[in-house]
């Protein structure tokens, strides 16, 4: 994997806040990630399935629009899901940090 | 459009439902909903119902089929292709941009939400590990004996250790400054002398110089300008100085007019002037009654006096005493403890009432006392450790709060506006290590604990507990007169008994 790729992972983990980083591909497999095996196959898996429906939604609302980003607030962390065709880049973090 | 469909079926298909099935199928039937004419949804949905049946069954054989994971080679080859580079480089931006975004949307001023959260998130909210500070050399097997905050620079910390009984090669006392500020695990210096360290501090007016006092009675001072790690000055090691353990050392005093006092076990205070160390300017023998030396093992001055301080014991005893004036040296006894004194703290939480007359003690005998220089009697009585106490000091912004430690690796904070009978807060250390110091840092927000393994921890205090607000002061002096009035009563009581 390039050297930039892996910096910029490495930047991203390093934030303020960041929990986690996980890279998961078109089929909700996790490729990259810096959480345990369970946590990340939970958090790829479900968060996957979600983006595909927000996804759909935005496009049977307009169907030229698209889903350019997806962020979740709970009450405990944030979820940020940055789509693609291909690929999803997920990022945890804890906001109060 | 068509293949619009087909991109979302195909990843059903291969993915493993947990649940979604009927979420897919409601996908499906939108989409077909939205390609096909309005006259033709109602003949549409039944085909389409079929087909989703169809799917469904693949579905539930594709559930039971385990999850598809891909070996390191697909997953090295699919991050190091074309398409991955130009995804990753899109939403990486985006997501950078928004984690520097602080704004929380969510943000509830009437602190509704944070009650709700109260029962779940209490000891996580309250305290949490900021720091641990260790050093595999010069730290490891050693016992932390004492903690300073830099008044100059709030992120610096020194912390003194005592003898490494597993490498007797090495110097017997270490002294290190860790900076909190930057992420790096080392110590900012290392300095050591050849006698175990027993406390140490900063030198208020000297910003470059720090004091130990060691277990041989010799009083050292560490220079940062200097490049040597060992001391630049010492005291002799004569009758005129300290033969005993110091334990106590502190700067007093104002910018233009200001002494190290040192104490050792066998009683003897010196005054020094930190330029010359090679004799004190002053020494005093603290002698109660003329006849018992006080093995001095604490002492504290209260806030802006610098003649009058208080001096807790090896046998339990507390005194007051003074440096100067017709009656320098011991004043007054306390009742004391049922075991050597530990700690001692005076209230230094400065606002609109004065509480300077407050002192707390640490014990062995597993309690801490609070009392006030006015009585000989202790005000209250805190009994919640099952272990000796090791440390205890008051915040110093809250009036109300203190901390104390234990063998048990416990960490406490009381608020006594709160509640007298148990802790506000408490959290154990990983591993229950004995803790042996404990140090509020100058802004009252964080909390420094050394243990018995040589590792210093810093817990960062939920704004909750240490903020102090401003009635804070007016319910504490509530708070005082409830427990004055407890005390009469409960020595009523014991009075009427005894006539009884």
């Amino acid at each position: 994997m390039s050297a930039e790729v892996e910096e910029t992972l490495k930047r991203i983990q390093t934030h303020k806040g960041v929990i986690g980083t996980i890279v998961v591909n078109a089929e909700g497999i996790p490729i990259r990630t810096t959480l345990d095996n369970s946590t990340t196959v939970q958090y790829a898996g479900l968060l996957h399935q979600l983006t595909m429906k927000a996804r759909s939604t935005v496009r049977d609302l307009d169907p030229q629009n698209d889903l350019t980003f997806l962020r979740i607030r709970s009450k405990k962390h944030e979820i940020m899901v940055a789509p693609d065709k291909e690929y999803l880049l997920i990022v945890i973090q804890n906001p109060s940090e | 459009m068509v293949s619009y469909s087909k991109e979302t079926q195909t990843p059903a298909d291969t993915q493993t439902h947990t649940q979604a099935k009927p979420g897919c199928c409601v996908c499906v039937r939108a989409c077909v909903a939205e390609e096909e004419e309005e006259e033709e949804e109602m003949a549409d949905p039944k085909p389409a119902e079929d087909s989703q049946e169809e799917k469904a069954d693949e579905e539930e054989k594709q559930e039971e089929v385990l999850p598809k994971e891909l070996t390191e080679e697909e997953k090295m080859h699919l991050l190091n292709s074309e398409e991955f580079m130009a995804f990753f480089d899109r939403g990486s931006r985006i997501v950078e941009r928004a984690l520097s975004e602080r704004v929380d949307v969510c943000f509830d001023y009437s602190g509704r939400d944070l009650e709700d959260r109260e029962g779940e998130m209490q000891a996580g909210a309250k305290m949490s590990l900021s720091r641990v500070f260790s050093d595999e050399r010069w730290s490891k097997n050693r016992v932390v004996t004492c903690l300073d905050w830099s008044p100059q620079y709030p992120e610096l910390l020194v912390a003194s250790y005592n003898s490494n009984d597993d490498a007797p090669h090495e110097p017997d006392g270490v002294a290190l400054v860790w900076n909190m500020k930057y992420k790096k695990t080392t110590p900012e210096y290392t300095f050591h002398c050849q006698s175990a360290v027993m406390s140490a501090a900063f030198a208020r007016f000297h910003p470059n110089l720090i004091v130990g006092g060691t277990y041989s009675g010799q009083i050292v001072l560490w220079d940062n300008r200097s490049n040597k790690r060992t001391s630049v000055q010492r005291t002799p090691l004569s009758a005129s100085a300290h033969t005993h353990p110091v334990y106590c050392v502190n700067v007093v005093g104002t910018e233009n007019a200001h002494n190290l006092i040192s104490i050792s076990t066998d009683g003897k205070m010196c005054s020094w002037n930190l330029d010359m160390l090679s004799q004190p300017q002053d020494s005093l023998e603290l002698v109660f009654k003329q006849s018992k030396a006080v093995a001095v093992t604490s002492m504290a001055f209260p806030l802006g006096d610098v003649n009058n301080f208080v001096v807790g014991s090896e046998d339990g005893s507390l005194y007051t005493a003074c440096r100067h004036g017709s009656k320098a040296g011991i004043s007054d006894v306390f009742d004391g403890h049922h075991g050597p004194v530990t700690g001692l703290s005076c209230h230094s939480a400065g606002g609109p009432v004065d509480f300077s007359h407050l002192f707390i003690s640490a014990s062995f005998d597993w309690t801490v006392k609070l009392w006030t220089t006015k009585s000989t009697r202790p005000l209250y009585l805190f009994e919640d450790s099952c272990d000796y106490v090791y440390d205890v000091m008051w915040s110093p912004t809250h009036p109300a709060l203190f901390a104390c430690v234990d063998g048990s690796g416990r960490l406490d904070l009381w608020n006594l506006n709160n509640d007298t009978e148990v802790p506000s807060a408490s959290v154990v250390v990983d591993g229950s290590p004995a803790l042996n110091r404990v140090r509020w840092a100058h802004s009252g927000r964080e909390i420094a604990t050394g243990d018995s393994d040589g590792q210093v921890l810093v817990y960062d205090v939920g704004e909750k507990i240490c903020v102090p607000k401003a009635d804070e002061w007016t319910r504490f002096v509530h708070t005082l007169v409830e427990i004055n009035e407890n005390r009469d009563e409960g020595d009523e009581l014991a009075a009427q008994r005894l006539l009884a």
